[in-house]
């Protein structure tokens, strides 16, 4: 099952490598890739992502991109933390 | 050109001291020549190490031992790349580490030129954050960005790669700039009240403990936390110290060579609440009978680790230091469950009894941690010889025991204990070494001597790669392949040569007597003990098993469950 990520990047070297290598590494197919500028700092990434195999997280993939330096998720997976956050709240 | 202005080097130098750094270790070569040309009669302490790799392995074991971030520097291209292993081993452990590499000029970047590498993008896996600077004006705050990164959050190492011609240039501006302050993230409180009470309608809780709790600095707060409840603990191996192993309360490492009990406990628990860890392959075993019977409750500062591999049913997300001292469930009577993992804790105990008149390394090692007490600090190796000190080391302090767990790099050890008996020289360091791991780096001993750096090591050598023959005898039909070290070099005549003192025990009851010489020696000292090549690690989950599957020591060394 495919899913969008839509994310801000920050025009600094290296930044799109640690997201694209990063989605790799972590058991997901790239399988659509689209990047437009915003203003003379950031760029808007919109990445789709397909688990290798049934046992891939999405969620645990959108938690460990925030992990990265010089990015910003604007759209993606919601994460269970949050949900259980959500649930206790509730 | 004036000369008032400073170069891209001079602010590395400044930056570093700005910043509080005492001592690094470092490499000089060809690329990084501006900044060594800076360091000389900076009064900033370098220690020159005989392998990149040392340096690495140093710097990390510096910040474990500390709490603050280890600082590493090397040229550009094989330089780098000899960092590499100990900025992947510092990821693995989460230990802030900050590299600082010289790289080939800008106008050659790209070009193949001589001694380039792209350390940026062959790191990307491994670090948590890096910059390749190409504004010298920008040196001092990356630099201060660096070390933030590197300690804030859930630590990790952060490369600053610095293009020669950078390092070289001269600057107008030079400042730090303003940090953002770091808040660590407070956790919810609501979530700590559903934990609590989870906690108080289990009926077998059981507390899972990692390298986190040190790593927050919430050690205190987790022993209060255990004396407040009464609920019963099992460590992961980076977790070993956090709690003290006389703890009556404390079953041991959990795992592929954890204990027994540790074991058994996880087994029966209807409550596991994991602190500071992440539910490693090798603390789990077999991840879908992992605490079959029991729910979750996971304390971490990454919301990355959470659900990874395992499930929560309550997820607290934060500071530990804030969390566990709000953690306050009423305990109901827990006297059962306690005294169930007492008894197995007493009943499946260690032996020390071994037959025979060789060397029980075993025995060796916990008479070690005895001796040196309360300022036992170890850094370990790995193979057959660190899963023992872990198995048998009393600890009574955090930060004591220092060993490459998520990477598992041979060649740590050494580099290690210099590292951590710089940083806290009236502590007994010991570096516990195997044959195999030890010749990794055992060019460090140059460094020992011409720091007269008073590091102990205890070199347990049994002519073979012993971890890697115990699989092989248990699950590859006995078939050797490759492990044989018998042709090893007299390892005491080499300590001599490096000018580091030296003697050798093949006997039993020479062991008392040669501990109270190591402890007591003034300088670097080496203990070369011989001991037998059949020995193996026990108890011991095969791979693929589940962890109450546990191996034995027993005459027919069948495996049984409990």
């Amino acid at each position: 099952m495919s899913q969008l990520i839509r994310i801000e990047i920050d025009r600094l070297e290296g930044t799109l490598l640690r997201v694209l290598g990063l989605i790799e590494r972590r058991g997901f197919h790239i399988d659509g890739l689209e990047l437009t500028g915003i203003d003379e700092d950031t760029r808007l990434a919109t990445i789709t992502v397909r688990p290798r195999d049934e046992k891939r997280s999405i969620d645990t993939l959108g938690l460990q991109i925030d992990r990265l330096y010089g990015i910003k998720r604007l759209k993606g997976p919601k994460t269970a933390a949050a949900e259980d956050q959500q649930k206790i709240s509730a | 050109m004036s000369t008032n202005k400073p170069t891209g080097a001079q602010l590395v130098i400044s930056t570093l001291k700005a910043l509080g750094v005492d001592v690094l270790f470092g490499y000089p070569g060809g690329a990084i020549m501006p900044i060594y040309d800076a360091l000389a009669g900076s009064g900033l302490r370098h220690i020159l190490v005989r392998h990149e790799q040392g340096a690495s392995f140093a710097a990390d074991a510096y910040a474990r031992a500390t709490g603050r971030v280890g600082v590493c520097m090397a040229t550009s291209g094989p330089g780098a790349t000899n960092l590499v292993t100990g900025i992947a081993n510092a990821y693995m452990d989460s230990v802030p580490m900050v590299c600082i590499t010289g790289q080939v000029g800008t106008s050659l970047l790209g070009t193949d030129g001589f001694q380039e590498v792209d350390l940026i993008g062959m790191t990307l896996p491994i670090v948590k954050h890096s910059w390749l600077v190409r504004d010298p004006a920008q040196i001092p705050s990356v630099i201060a960005r660096a070390f933030a990164i590197a300690k804030e959050g859930r630590p990790g190492p952060v490369i600053v790669d610095i293009p020669k011609d950078v390092a070289a240039s001269f600057v107008e501006v030079s400042d730090m700039g303003e940090l953002p302050a770091y808040v660590p993230p407070a956790p919810d409180m609501k979530a700590i009240a559903a934990a609590a009470s989870m906690i108080e309608n289990a009926k077998k809780p059981l507390f899972y403990i990692g390298g986190g709790v040190h790593m927050a600095e919430a050690d205190q707060e987790l022993r209060d936390l255990v004396a407040r409840t009464g609920i019963p603990v099992v460590s992961t191996l980076k977790g070993i110290g956090t709690i003290s192993t006389y703890e009556d309360l404390y079953l041991g490492m959990l795992g592929m060579h954890g204990t027994r009990a540790a074991n058994i406990a996880v087994n029966e628990a209807d409550l596991l609440i994991a602190i500071g860890a992440r539910f490693d392959d090798r603390a789990t075993g077999k991840l879908s009978a992992f605490a079959p019977n029991a729910k979750i409750v996971h304390f971490d500062i990454d919301p990355a680790e959470i659900n990874k591999t395992r499930r929560a049913d309550v997820a607290v997300i934060g500071d530990l230091k804030i969390a566990l001292p709000a953690l306050n469930p009423k305990i109901g009577d827990l006297s059962e469950w306690v005294k169930f993992n007492k008894d197995n804790k007493w009943q499946h105990r260690f032996k020390y009894d071994a037959p025979g008149k060789g060397i029980y390394a075993p025995a060796l090692l916990k008479s070690l941690s005895e001796k040196a007490g309360e300022k036992f600090i170890v850094a370990c190796d790995v193979g057959q010889h660190q899963m023992w000190v872990a198995q048998h080391c009393e600890f009574t302090q955090n930060r004591a025991h220092l060993t490459s767990g998520g990477s598992g790099a041979m060649g740590y050890g050494l580099p290690a204990g210099m590292g951590a008996k710089l940083a806290l020289p009236d502590h007994h360091v010991v570096t516990v070494s195997g044959d195999g791991s030890f010749m990794m780096n055992i060019q460090e001993m140059a460094t020992l001597r011409r720091y007269g750096i008073p590091l102990k090591i205890v070199l347990l050598d049994n002519s073979s790669l012993g971890l890697v023959r115990q699989w092989q005898e248990l699950f590859y039909e006995e078939n050797y392949s490759e492990i044989d070290l018998s042709d090893n070099p007299d390892f005491v005549e080499v300590a001599k040569a490096f000018g580091i003192s030296a003697f050798r025990i093949t006997l039993r009851h020479e062991v008392e007597g040669a501990i109270d010489r190591l402890l007591a020696a003034d300088g670097p000292t080496l203990l070369h003990v011989l001991i037998d090549p059949r020995e193996n690690v026990w108890p011991l989950v095969p791979p693929g098993a589940s962890n109450t599957e546990m191996m034995e020591e027993r005459w027919d060394e069948s495996i049984d469950s409990y």
